[in-house]
C-alpha cells in the first residue's frame, strides 16, 4: 500500500488543524465555563484579561506554566509524570475518527474531514476511552495521598461502570448502520438522524459521556468537598494543567462523538457542514456547562446504583427493541 | 454549737459566728460592702439582706449582724430578700457619680460588680446627686468623695485596726464625710491599705493613677522584699512596668494588710538607671562572651595573687536559690572568702539569732496578734518591720501589755499605732512569769550578740526582725559553710577580686581592689565600678524563695517578663513599629542561673536545680501556700 | 409516577439557571464603580472630640476589653485638671475584625465606626493606626455630648456644677 506524498501532507495537515483548534477551543471552553456559571450565579465571571476578559486563558497558561512543579515525597515518579499525559492524550486520539465535515473536492482530489476513516472507527473510540481511565488510577495511585487514592478508586470504579452502558448504548447506532465506520454511521443518518429512531440510547448515551468526563453530577472523582480534589490532589502547574485541559478535550471529543451517532454528524440544511458540525459540539459543550451550573453532585451509592441497576438493563433491553424492529422490518 | 440551714444546705458553725460568716462557710454568696473578714461588721451598707423563713427570728435581716442561732431557716434566694439588695444596691447608686471610665477601681469596684450583678442598669431617681470636695491626702493616696457609699470600713481600718488618727468620718445623714480635717499626707504607716478596703473609688493609689485596668495587669502570687517579715502581696504590673502592689492574704504572716512601704515601693525595679546590659570593662556584650570574660579574669586574678583572692559576697536581698549556690561557686572558684554580710556585726547577730531560732520557738506575725504580753526589744520596729506594729497593735487591743526594753526602742513607735506602752530598762524587769502566751519582738541591728543569746533562754517565743527579706536564709547558710563579713575579708588585706551577687557593697570596701564583678539588678556601687556586669533579674521577673524572720520559707512567681518598661522606650510618644521577640534588657536572667552557668564554667558540674540535700523539699513549695518553715525541714 | 416528578425538578431547575444567564449581574465592577455605603456601615475607626474640642477618649480601656481580637492597645495618663486621656492609642488594623464591639463598648461616645472600608496597603505595618491617625475634628455620630458634663468629677466645670448635681456640702455645717 503506497501514499501519494500529497496525501500525507494532506493527513498531517488535518492533524495540525485538529490540534490546534481543539487545544484553542479546550482552553476558551474553560474560560465559556467560568463566564457561563457567573451569569447563572448572577455575577461577571473574568472580565478583567483583555477585552471581556477573552485573553484569560491566555494569562492562566501563564500562570499554570510559571507555577511550582511539585512532587509529593514518595511518590512513584515515572507514573507521577506519565498519568496525566495518559488522561489528555487519549483524549485527543479519539477525534482522529471524527468526520468533522462534509468530504471536499479539490482538483479531483476528495478530501474527507476525518483524520483516519477507519472501519472500526467507534470501537477505537471505546477502547481509546479505556485507556484514558489509566491517568486517573494512575494519578490517584502514584501521588501517595489517601484524598487522591480515594479519587483514583472512586474514577476507576465509575469510568469502568459508565463504559458499559455507553458502548452498549451504541450497538443501536451500529445495528442502523451497519457499520463501525464513522464515516458510514454519518452517512447513514442523511435522511433522518438517528436520536428519532433512538431517542432512549441517546439519553443514555448522553448520561455516560457525562460520566465519562466526570463532570457533575459525575464529579465523584474529584469531590472537593470531601476529597480536596480527589485525583489530582497532589498536581500542580502544568501537569494539574494537563488533567484540565484533559476534561475539555473530553467534552468537545464525546461532545463531537454524540453528535456523530445521534444527530447526524456535519449533515445539515442551509450551513456549511464545519459549521453544522462545530454548532453540535458547542450546544454539547454548552448543555454541559449549564448541567454544572444546576445540578448537585450524586451519592457515590446512587452512582453505581443508576448506572448498574437502570442505565445497563435499559440499553440491553434497548438492544432488544431495536434487533426486534430491524428483524421485523427485515 | 448552733445548726441552721442556708438555701437547704445545713450548716454548724461555732458559736458567735454570723449568719453571713456562715454562709460563706459553705460556699454560698451573700453580698456585702461594711462586712469584711478582718474588720467585722458594721451594719451600715444593707446589702446583706437574708430572709429568716423560720426560726428564732423571722423576715428580712442583714445576715452580717445576726448571730447564728439554732434552728434558723435562711433563704439567700428568697424574692423578698433578693428584691430589698436590689433596691439597696440602686439606693447607694442614687448619689454615686457616672465616671466609671475615668475611675481606677473600675473593673475591680465591688460596687460596680454588685450593681452589675443586681441588674441594676437604669437611674430611676430624678433628684441631683449630692457633691463632695476632695481631699489632698499626699502623694500616696487620691481621694474622690463622691463616689462614697457610707460603709465605714475606712474609718473602722484607720483608726479601730491601725491606730490611726487623722482620717475620721464627718458630718451627718446624706452629708457623711470620710477624711481629714485638713488636707495633708495620711500619717498612718498603714494607710495604703485604704485603696485595697475600700469597696468603691474613693481612695485609690495615687502612684498608679490612670495606668492600667484590672484586667490589663499581669499578676502573680509574690512576697514582698522590703523588710524582713515576708508579708505575701500580689504585684501588679503592665508593658513590663510594676504599676501598684497590693496585700495577699496570709492569715500566718500579714493577714490581710501589707505597709505602706512595701505597697510604694515599686520605683527600684522601675529604675530607668537599673543595669540592663551584660558589659565587660564598659563595652556591651552578650552573656555567653561575658561569663568567658568573667572565667578568664578570676583564672587571671588567681594566678597574680595566689588562690583564695577572691570573695564571693551574696547578701540578705538575695533569693535563697542563689544563695544556695554561693558554697559551690566559692569552692569552685577556689574563693579566699564566701561572705553573705557586708558587715560583722550583722554577721555575727543574725546567725546567733538564727542559731536561737533552731531551739526555741519563734513566733509569726499571727502569734504576735494573738499573744498575751509583748516586748519590743532594742529596735523601731517603724523602721525595720512596720507590720509587726499592726499586729502588736492587735494584741494590745486584745489586752496584753507592750514593754519597750532598750534605749533604741522609742516609744514614737507604738505611739504611731496608738499603743500605750511601758518602757522599761532591762529585760529582765519583764514579769513573764505571770503571762501564757509572751512575745519577744528583737530587732538584730542594734541588739548585742550577748541580748540575743540570753533571749535563748527566755520563756517566751521570739520574734526577731533581721535586715533583709532573706537575711534567715543567709544567716543558716552562713553557719553552715563558715561565711565570714566581708568587710572583715577585706581588713585581712588577701581579697584581690570581688564577684558580688546581689551585694550592697559600700564603695570605700571595693576601693583597693582591683577585680570586680558584679551580678544585679540593682544600681549598686559594686555595679558602678566592675569590670563585668551581668544583669539579674529582679525578684518580679523570675520565681524565687525567701525565708522569712520567722524562718518561714515563701515562695514568689515571676510576675512580668524583665526588659526596658515599654513606658521607657519614648515617654512622649507611643511604642515603636518593630517586631521583637525579646526586649531590650529582655535577656537578664535569675541571678541563681548565671551562678550555675559559673560553677559549670569553672567545675564542669551541670546544675538544674537550686535545691538539694534538706533542701530538695522547698522544690515543690507553693507560693499560693502559707509557706514552709525551714526548721521543720 | 416518582420518576417523572423527578425528571419534572430536574428540569425546573435547569428553567432556573437559564432564567439566571440573562438576569442583570449583582457584581459591581469595584475599583471604577464604587458602592455607596450606609452610614452605620463598620469600617476604619476613629476617635472623635467633644462639642468643646477636647478629646473624647478617657482610655478607660473598655475597648481593648471587648475587642475580641485585641487589636487596640493604649496607655491611659492624666492630663491637666486630672483629665484621664490616652498618652498613646493604637489599632491594629490587620487584626481588626471590625466587629463594633468598642464602639459599642465606649462609655464616651469617643470610638466610632466610619463607613470608609478602604484601608488597603503594601505594608502591613501601615496598618497600625495610632492616635494621631485616628483623631478626628469633629463629633461623629452624636453632636453633643460631653461624657465630662455628666460624669461626676470636676474636669471641665468645677465640683458640683456638672449636670444633674447639687453643689459640694458643707461638711462642717451644722445643720440637719
Amino acid at each position: 500500500m503506497s501514499y501519494d506524498p500529497i496525501d500525507i501532507a494532506l493527513i498531517l495537515g488535518k492533524i495540525g488543524l485538529v490540534f490546534f483548534v481543539i487545544l484553542t477551543l479546550a482552553a476558551y471552553l474553560v474560560f465559556a465555563e467560568r463566564k457561563v456559571l457567573a451569569w447563572i450565579q448572577d455575577r461577571k465571571g473574568p472580565n478583567r484579561v483583555g477585552p471581556f476578559g477573552l485573553l484569560q486563558p491566555l494569562a492562566d497558561l501563564v500562570k499554570l506554566l510559571t507555577k511550582e512543579d511539585f512532587r509529593p515525597v514518595g511518590a512513584d515518579k515515572w507514573l507521577f509524570y506519565l498519568a496525566p499525559a495518559m488522561a489528555a492524550i487519549p483524549a485527543i486520539m479519539i477525534f482522529s475518527v471524527i468526520p468533522f465535515g462534509a468530504p471536499l473536492t479539490l482538483f479531483s482530489h476528495t478530501i474527507p474531514l476525518q483524520v483516519a476513516d477507519l472501519n472500526v472507527g467507534l470501537l477505537l473510540f471505546l477502547a481509546l476511552s479505556s485507556i484514558a481511565v489509566y491517568g486517573v488510577a494512575l494519578g490517584g495511585w502514584a501521588s501517595n495521598s489517601k484524598y487522591a487514592l480515594l479519587g483514583s478508586i472512586r474514577g476507576l470504579a465509575q469510568l469502568i461502570s459508565y463504559e458499559l452502558s455507553m458502548g452498549l448504548s451504541l450497538v443501536p447506532v451500529v445495528m442502523l448502520a451497519r457499520s463501525f465506520r464513522l464515516s458510514d454511521i454519518v452517512a447513514a443518518q442523511s435522511g433522518c438522524w438517528f436520536i428519532v429512531y433512538q431517542p432512549l440510547a441517546f439519553l443514555i448515551f448522553l448520561i455516560s459521556i457525562a460520566a465519562e468526563c466526570k463532570r457533575i453530577p459525575f464529579d465523584l472523582p474529584e469531590a472537593e468537598g470531601e476529597l480536596v480534589a480527589g485525583f489530582h490532589t497532589e498536581y500542580s502547574g502544568m501537569r494539574f494543567g494537563l488533567f484540565f485541559v484533559g476534561e475539555y478535550i473530553n467534552i468537545i471529543v464525546l461532545g463531537g462523538l454524540a453528535a456523530t451517532f445521534f444527530l447526524g454528524g456535519w449533515h445539515g440544511p442551509l450551513l456549511p457542514p464545519v459549521v453544522w458540525f462545530s454548532g453540535k459540539v458547542l450546544a454539547f459543550a454548552f448543555l454541559f456547562i449549564w448541567v454544572r451550573g444546576t445540578l448537585p453532585r450524586l451519592r457515590y451509592d446512587q452512582l453505581m446504583h443508576f448506572g448498574w441497576k437502570v442505565l445497563t438493563p435499559l440499553a440491553l433491553v434497548n438492544i432488544l427493541a431495536t434487533g426486534w424492529f430491524l428483524v421485523l422490518k427485515g | 454549737m448552733p445548726k441552721l440551714i442556708i438555701d437547704d444546705i445545713t450548716v454548724e458553725v461555732a458559736e458567735g459566728t454570723t449568719v453571713l460568716e456562715a454562709a460563706h462557710a459553705v460556699d454560698i454568696p451573700v453580698p456585702h460592702f461594711c462586712w469584711h473578714p478582718a474588720l467585722g461588721k458594721a451594719g451600715a451598707c444593707r446589702v446583706c439582706a437574708v430572709k429568716l423563713l423560720d426560726g428564732p427570728v423571722k423576715g428580712i435581716q442583714m445576715s452580717c449582724m445576726l448571730p447564728a442561732q439554732d434552728g434558723m431557716i435562711v433563704s439567700t434566694t428568697d424574692p423578698e430578700a433578693v428584691a430589698m439588695r436590689r433596691q439597696v444596691i440602686e439606693w447607694l447608686m442614687i448619689n454615686h457619680p457616672h465616671d466609671c471610665p475615668v475611675c481606677d477601681e473600675g473593673g475591680e469596684c465591688q460596687l460596680q460588680d454588685l450593681t452589675v450583678a443586681g441588674g441594676h442598669s437604669i437611674r430611676r431617681y430624678s433628684g441631683k446627686k449630692r457633691t463632695h470636695v476632695n481631699q489632698d491626702l499626699g502623694p500616696y493616696i487620691e481621694h474622690e468623695m463622691n463616689r462614697c457609699i457610707q460603709c465605714y470600713r475606712c474609718v473602722r481600718f484607720y483608726q479601730e485596726f491601725a491606730g490611726g488618727t487623722d482620717l475620721g468620718v464627718m458630718g451627718s445623714a446624706g452629708r457623711v464625710y470620710f477624711g481629714r480635717f485638713n488636707h495633708g499626707q495620711l500619717q498612718s504607716l498603714f494607710s495604703g491599705n485604704l485603696v485595697d478596703i475600700c469597696p468603691t473609688g474613693v481612695f485609690t493609689d495615687k502612684t498608679a493613677r490612670f495606668r492600667a485596668r484590672y484586667w490589663d495587669y499581669e499578676m502573680a502570687p509574690s512576697v514582698c522584699p522590703g523588710c524582713s517579715l515576708g508579708c505575701n502581696i500580689t504585684p501588679l504590673a503592665r508593658c513590663r512596668e510594676l504599676l501598684k502592689i497590693v496585700a495577699r492574704r496570709n492569715d500566718t504572716v500579714n493577714g490581710w494588710f501589707i505597709c505602706d512601704r512595701g505597697r510604694f515601693a515599686h520605683s527600684e525595679v522601675n529604675d530607668p538607671q537599673r543595669p540592663r546590659r551584660v558589659l565587660v570593662d564598659g563595652v556591651e556584650t552578650g552573656f555567653d562572651e561575658a561569663l568567658k570574660a568573667l572565667l578568664l579574669r578570676i583564672g587571671e586574678v588567681e594566678e597574680a595573687y595566689g588562690t583564695g583572692s577572691i570573695a564571693i559576697v551574696g547578701s540578705p536581698r538575695l533569693a535563697l536559690e542563689a544563695a544556695l549556690l554561693l558554697p559551690l561557686l566559692a569552692e569552685s572558684a577556689a574563693a579566699g572568702a564566701l561572705c553573705y554580710f557586708i558587715d560583722e556585726h550583722e554577721a555575727a547577730v543574725t546567725q546567733a539569732a538564727v542559731t536561737v531560732l533552731e531551739t526555741s520557738q519563734s513566733a509569726s506575725m499571727s502569734d504576735v496578734g494573738q499573744a498575751d504580753c509583748i516586748v519590743i526589744l532594742e529596735s523601731d520596729l517603724r523602721e525595720v518591720g512596720p507590720m509587726m506594729l499592726l499586729a502588736v497593735r492587735q494584741a494590745w487591743k486584745h489586752g496584753a501589755p507592750v514593754f519597750l526594753v532598750g534605749k533604741a526602742a522609742p516609744l514614737e513607735q507604738t505611739a504611731c499605732v496608738s499603743v500605750e506602752a511601758i518602757t522599761l530598762g532591762f529585760i529582765e524587769e519583764v514579769p513573764f512569769g505571770i503571762f501564757e502566751k509572751p512575745v519577744i519582738i528583737c530587732g538584730t541591728k542594734r541588739s548585742p550578740v550577748s541580748d540575743i543569746e540570753y533571749l535563748a533562754r527566755a520563756e517566751a517565743k521570739l520574734a526577731f526582725i533581721f535586715n533583709g527579706p532573706d537575711s534567715c536564709g543567709a544567716g543558716l547558710l552562713a553557719l553552715e559553710h563558715e561565711g565570714i563579713a566581708f568587710r572583715s575579708a577585706v581588713a585581712a588585706g588577701k581579697i584581690k577580686g570581688v564577684i558580688s551577687i546581689e551585694a550592697d557593697i559600700p564603695e570605700e570596701l571595693l576601693a583597693g581592689i582591683p577585680f570586680v564583678a558584679a551580678l544585679d539588678w540593682c544600681s549598686t556601687p559594686a555595679v558602678q565600678s566592675a569590670q563585668i556586669v551581668l544583669p539579674t533579674t529582679a525578684w518580679v521577673e523570675m520565681d524565687g524563695t525567701f525565708i522569712n524572720n520567722e524562718g518561714r520559707a515563701q515562695r514568689f512567681r515571676k510576675v512580668m517578663d524583665p526588659g526596658l518598661p515599654v513606658k521607657g522606650f519614648d515617654p512622649a510618644c507611643h511604642p515603636p513599629h518593630i517586631h521583637r521577640s525579646v526586649p531590650p534588657g529582655g535577656e537578664a536572667r535569675p541571678a541563681w542561673q548565671l551562678v550555675a552557668e559559673i560553677i559549670s564554667g569553672l567545675s564542669g558540674e551541670e546544675i538544674r536545680t537550686p535545691f538539694s540535700g534538706k533542701w530538695e523539699r522547698l522544690r515543690s513549695l507553693d507560693a499560693e501556700s502559707p509557706g514552709t518553715l525551714i526548721h521543720e525541714l | 409516577m416518582q420518576i417523572l416528578k423527578d425528571i419534572y425538578a430536574l428540569l425546573i431547575g435547569m428553567w432556573t439557571t437559564w432564567k439566571h444567564i440573562f438576569r442583570r449581574p449583582v457584581t459591581i465592577q469595584y475599583p471604577e464603580e464604587k458602592r455607596q455605603p450606609y452610614p452605620r456601615y463598620r469600617a476604619r475607626i476613629v476617635l472623635t472630640r467633644d462639642p468643646e474640642g477636647g478629646e473624647r477618649c478617657v482610655a478607660c480601656q473598655l475597648c481593648s476589653a471587648a475587642c475580641p481580637v485585641d487589636c487596640i492597645t493604649m496607655q491611659p495618663a492624666e492630663g491637666e485638671g486630672g483629665r484621664r486621656y490616652a498618652a498613646w492609642f493604637r489599632i491594629n488594623f490587620s487584626r481588626c475584625i471590625f466587629c463594633g464591639l468598642c464602639a459599642e463598648a465606649c462609655p464616651t461616645l469617643a470610638i466610632q465606626m466610619t463607613p470608609d472600608y478602604e484601608l488597603c496597603t503594601r505594608d502591613i505595618m501601615d496598618l497600625l493606626y495610632e492616635k494621631e491617625d485616628l483623631l478626628i475634628n469633629g463629633c461623629g455620630k452624636d453632636p453633643v455630648y460631653n461624657f465630662y458634663h455628666h460624669a461626676g468629677i470636676a474636669v471641665t466645670q468645677p465640683r458640683g456644677s456638672g449636670g444633674e448635681e447639687l453643689s459640694p456640702v458643707d461638711v462642717r455645717g451644722l445643720m440637719p
